[in-house]
């Protein structure tokens, strides 16, 4: 197939090489887009659990370690599936890449279930907070912040799950139709390094919600 | 695929180095075992050194400028003097029962 | 050569679903004059109420929500897009010689956001409006604020996804997308500046957007995040808020520079003076403007420590700043200077920018700023930064492109006199604030004691020539569309890639891919190669 084939009439580009390297390169930027939404997060984490310590601390150990733990690792696991989903794509393997595309989104999913039934146990254990606040004492306040930590990173962290696993069936379908080749095969690749930065934010979510100042 | 089975096997024993560490209240520890846990995703499955330079300048440019929030945005909270206030705390418990329906209101 | 782009296909349905930048840009083009029309409306507002010292026409819960829709209005949908997306978009590929963005889709989306997200902040400001400023302070944002919050604040994080998708295509097209020949050293310097301006808008951008998605939840769950009766730090808020704040005011004044700099050479017929100085000051620029947020909050209770640093690297970034002004004089020194309307607004530019630069230097100062924070002083110093600075680097460059854009000649005389109104109005409008504000009238308020009337009624009396002065652009640029002279490819002589295509450009912007010889600005060889006597006799070496 010639570039011209390939190459719509309005990209601007000269060769394939050109502009998957493009691509690849534009979504790398957007994630460092991405690391500092969550850096403001992570800014609000650092200031309140070093100058709010023990309230925070309290409020780490009141998280269920045992489902996030278990999420991470169903993360871990989907973000390796993936990639192998992008090795196939990179042989034009297309059936590959749907299955193994397919089992990285069953394991976000699962992820987000986890994620939900851990939500409605503290819902139910009244650790949102709000006037109900189920922890008293001098650390309260501090515990209840660290919640709204909590709430709001897994929320947004949950949004790009929900967009990765979006992206993903949009990759299967694709798959399915025979898009991609030995030749062009960078939707899968980029995809793949937005999935891998959903992993790696939980990576830093996860012991800054469940581990650090838990003992 | 070889590499990618290692890689997941290096993150499911960071993890568990993680939580072992927790358990023990090591938390530099924990942050050690994190930072190599993103090495591991940045390298292994990212494969950040495979694409092209730009990745790289990119990555490192999003990673100074988190540095500089991080670094100056908390360098108040941390040097800053805190001047009591006759009769209240400089931040803590408040009363939240009647009181808060006025305060919170609008 | 096919047909230009104005005209290939005439239909709504071309337009809406457009993935050509030219007619993005217009398709942003007319977004953002109807917003500038809006914020304008708010400041005519002010001025009249602020006419007595008991206030005219509005009530002081009215005049909050006022200058709140002023202020918002003109940040977010005016000034933060302006010349980026607008003459930003349409010629970024045609000064790289390309023929379009990296990601042409991304493009069309970014519009689409951000009407999407004017809208939303529309609904807000005229549902109901807000009193918090454009600062959106906690916890009167969060916990007292009366008005609709979450709409507007939902409205400016969608916004900033709109600035991010448009600084990440323009990073990844300067590094990508450049022809053949065309090194960084050879870029025009409004690239430099619209790279340094995108790296604000990627890197800063998500920050705003944490922050105001914080501020949402805690107003809509009534959670502690910043509000301190429930344990959090207000002041928190304000840094990070800041964090991209500030850095935004740099959003608001590089891309002026950068056509300050395009407007200057080619009207002085000489390169611009000290080429690289000028291309590194943008990115220093950028770059140390990450850095002094800190001085929006020396009276707030910021810590001593913190506001030590926070000021001295406020006056570091003067020093590029200075750079840039002064390279442009040198670049004027000595050339064969033509005082068409671009150049007027250029001229005009350095010299606001300059008063507006100096007077910062007086904020950033930990003692003065204790006198002159919250005050008029404040105001006008921060206008003439971005109405002195930018909205006039954005007539003169929408003047200079103009031919281009469109095809047409817009009427030189009239384009003067605009030009030589909007100085004099502007000054007559924010000078006098400088005055009220060092004798201490605080900014923010409804009414003030009548020992200030004289010089509020010349500032309104500056704001209405100010307004005269907008809209005569709009009517002669809209005249020229129907009855200008047509345009030549290259009605300035100017050397820039834009210039060596049609006016205006086909849709594939070059018939073929424009090769580069020869560095920006080289006069001397391009006055040899078209025969052209150098009036000022000064050959480039």
């Amino acid at each position: 197939m010639s570039d011209g084939a390939v190459l719509d009439r309005h990209a601007p580009y000269e060769t394939t090489l050109h502009r998957d390297e493009t691509a690849i390169a534009g979504m790398w930027l957007f994630l460092a887009s991405e690391t500092l939404l969550f850096g403001g997060l992570f800014l609000v984490c650092l200031v309140y659990s070093q100058t709010r310590a023990d309230g925070w601390a309290e409020g780490v150990r009141h998280t269920n370690l045992a489902i996030g733990a278990v999420n991470t690792l169903v993360l871990i696991t989907s973000s390796a599936i993936y990639t192998m989903a992008v090795e196939a794509g990179r042989r034009g393997d297309n059936r590959r890449v749907m299955r193994f595309g397919l089992g990285a989104a069953v394991l976000g999913l699962a992820f987000l279930v986890l994620k939900g039934v851990e939500w409605g146990q503290e819902f139910s254990e009244n650790l949102f907070p709000g006037p109900h606040f189920a922890l008293h004492g001098p650390n309260a306040r501090a515990a209840e912040l660290f919640y709204s930590f909590y709430f709001l990173a897994t929320f947004l962290h949950g949004m790009h799950m929900v967009v990765g696993i979006g992206l993903i069936l949009w990759i299967g379908r694709k798959a399915h139709q025979g898009a991609f080749s030995a030749a062009w095969s960078t939707p899968v690749d980029v995809v793949g390094l937005y999935w891998s930065f959903v992993d790696l934010v939980w990576m830093l979510l996860f012991p800054l919600l469940y581990l650090i100042g838990r003992a | 695929m070889a590499r990618i089975g290692i890689c997941w096997g290096m993150l499911v024993l960071l993890l568990a180095a993680e939580l072992a560490a927790a358990r023990a209240g090591f938390g530099a520890a924990v942050c050690v075992a994190a930072i190599l846990m993103v090495l591991v995703i940045v390298l292994g499955f990212m494969r950040i050194l495979r694409g092209p330079p730009l990745a790289i300048i990119f990555a490192l440019g999003g990673l100074f400028w988190l540095t500089i929030l991080l670094a100056l945005g908390s360098l108040d909270s941390f040097t800053r003097t805190v001047v009591p206030v006759a009769g209240a705390a400089a931040y803590g418990p408040v009363v939240r029962g009647g009181a808060a329906g006025q305060t919170k209101g609008g | 050569m096919s047909a230009s782009y104005l005209w290939q296909d005439g239909t709504l349905r071309s337009w809406l679903l457009t993935r050509d930048h030219k007619r993005i840009a217009l398709l942003y083009l007319g977004s953002i004059t109807a917003f500038f029309a809006l914020g304008g409306i708010g400041a005519a507002l002010i001025r009249l109420q602020l006419l007595e010292p008991a206030g005219t026409i509005l009530s002081d819960a009215t005049y909050n929500r006022v200058f709140t829709m002023h202020g918002v209005v003109m940040v977010w949908l005016f000034l933060v897009p302006s010349i980026p997306v607008t003459l930003g978009n349409f010629l970024v590929p045609l000064m790289l010689g390309a023929r379009d963005l990296a990601f042409p889709r991304l493009n069309l989306v970014s519009w689409y956001l951000f009407v999407a997200s004017g809208l939303l902040v529309l609904y807000g400001l005229f549902r109901g409006g807000l009193e918090t400023g454009w600062t959106f302070y906690t916890p009167l944002s969060s916990d007292y604020s009366e008005g609709r919050v979450l709409p507007v604040v939902l409205g400016i994080f969608l916004n900033g996804f709109s600035s991010i998708a448009t600084g990440v295509n323009f990073i990844v097209s300067i590094h990508q997308l450049r022809a053949p020949g065309m090194t960084w050293y050879r870029l025009p310097l409004m690239l430099w500046a619209l790279y340094a301006t995108s790296i604000i808008f990627v890197l800063a951008t998500p920050v705003l957007g944490i922050t105001l998605l914080l501020l949402a939840f805690e107003r809509l769950f009534r959670v502690g995040v910043f509000d301190p009766t429930l344990g959090g730090d207000p002041l928190l808020f304000q840094q990070m808020f800041w964090f991209y704040s500030h850095p935004a005011v740099y959003i608001m004044i590089l891309p002026g520079m950068g056509v300050v700099s395009e407007i200057v050479s080619t009207f002085c017929r000489k390169p611009v003076f000290g080429y690289r100085f000028v291309a590194w000051s943008s990115v220093s620029i950028a770059a140390i403007g990450f850095i002094v947020w800190g001085h929006h909050m020396f009276v707030a209770g910021e810590s001593l420590y913190s506001a030590i640093v926070f000021s001295m690297f406020s006056f570091f970034v003067s020093v590029p700043s200075a750079i840039k002004v002064f390279n442009w004089l040198g670049t004027m020194h000595g050339g064969s200077i033509r005082l068409d309307a671009p150049m007027l607004y250029a001229l005009g530019f350095i010299g606001l920018f300059t008063v507006g630069g100096l007077t910062g230097l007086f904020l950033a100062s930990l003692a003065a700023d204790v006198h002159l924070t919250q005050t008029y002083f404040v105001v006008a110093h921060f206008h003439y930064i971005m109405v002195g600075g930018m909205v006039s680097a954005y007539f003169g460059g929408l003047h200079y492109w103009w031919p281009k854009i469109t095809g047409r000649m817009y009427p030189e005389i009239w384009g003067r006199l605009a030009a030589a109104l909007i100085f004099f109005g502007f000054n007559l409008t924010f000078f006098p604030q400088f005055i009220l504000g060092f004798e201490g009238m605080p900014r923010r308020y409804a009414t003030y004691p009548a020992q200030f009337q004289v010089l509020n009624v010349l500032s309104s009396a500056g704001a209405g020539i100010l307004a005269v002065a907008y809209v005569m652009p709009l009517v002669y640029f809209t005249w020229s569309l129907f009855r200008g002279a047509r345009a030549p490819d290259n009605p300035w002589g100017a050397t820039g890639l834009e210039w060596r295509t049609s006016s205006p450009p086909p849709v594939e912007n070059f018939a073929e891919t424009p090769v580069v010889t020869t560095d920006a600005y080289d006069y001397g060889d391009m006055d040899a190669r078209t025969g052209v006597a150098d009036a000022g006799g000064r050959h480039h070496v």
